[in-house]
């Protein structure tokens, strides 16, 4: 199986970027991730946001293994 | 006997109906146990911006991560106060200034752990459920709702 990961977007960040789905190969952690996706989209840098691996939100730099699905989440603003 | 809860489904596609909040409590009377319902309705605020006056929101959410939280937070709520029911319904889709878009219901023996659970539901649902709200304005612009 190839490294690669599914990559969800949502609300502002799915605009920024131009689609709410992307399958990228594995940048393996986090945080390292954050960094290229801030590299590959300028637009992202003034945003705030958090993710989610396999639906549950992370607090701190996580490990992320081939085939995991990573939600680019903005502030929540449900009601 | 122990009642097993699943995850359910939060969501209505459009507003939610003033007939659905009737029914819904119509469906209660049966449960003679209960001595007190709570309701949240939330609804659209014409709220103005710099940009113009807002007319609509557009709801949109990470379905399956919402609703696994939604459960999380049900059974949280059932430990924590002793209810009888707990109903929670968030709209999606673009839902116009007026109409309702969050319900949250609540019964109990007594008031006050229905109306303290629903209190407590509702912030946790505008904190932790990932949901967002594009706001529409007249001016046929669009900006990202902040939750206060």
């Amino acid at each position: 199986m190839p490294d690669r990961i599914r990559l969800k977007a949502f609300g502002m960040l799915a605009e920024k970027i131009g689609a709410d789905s992307l399958e990228i190969e594995n940048p393996g952690s986090s945080e390292t991730l954050r960094r290229l996706l801030l590299e590959q989209f300028p637009a992202l840098q003034p945003l705030t946001f958090r993710m989610a691996v396999d639906r549950k939100l992370i607090q701190a730099e996580t490990d992320i293994s081939a085939g995991q699905e990573i939600a680019l989440l903005p502030p929540f603003s449900g009601g | 006997m122990e009642k097993v809860r699943s995850p359910k489904n939060i969501f209505v596609q459009g507003p939610i109906l003033a007939e659905k909040i009737a029914q819904s409590i119509a469906n209660h009377a049966t449960k003679t146990d209960i001595g007190g319902h709570s309701i949240f309705l939330g609804q659209i605020r014409a709220d103005e911006k710099p940009e113009g006056k807002v007319i609509a929101i557009e709801y949109t959410c990470y379905e399956e991560m919402a609703l696994e939280k939604a459960f999380e937070i049900r059974e949280d709520i059932f430990a924590k106060y002793p209810l009888t029911c707990m109903h929670i319904y968030h709209s999606l889709g673009e839902i116009k200034v007026g109409e309702i878009c969050l319900f949250v219901f609540t019964s109990s023996k007594h008031r006050k752990a229905a109306m303290q659970a629903c209190d407590e539901l509702v912030e946790r649902i505008k904190a932790e459920l990932p949901i967002w709200g594009k706001e529409i304005l007249d001016s046929s612009a669009t900006q990202w709702k902040v939750n206060t």
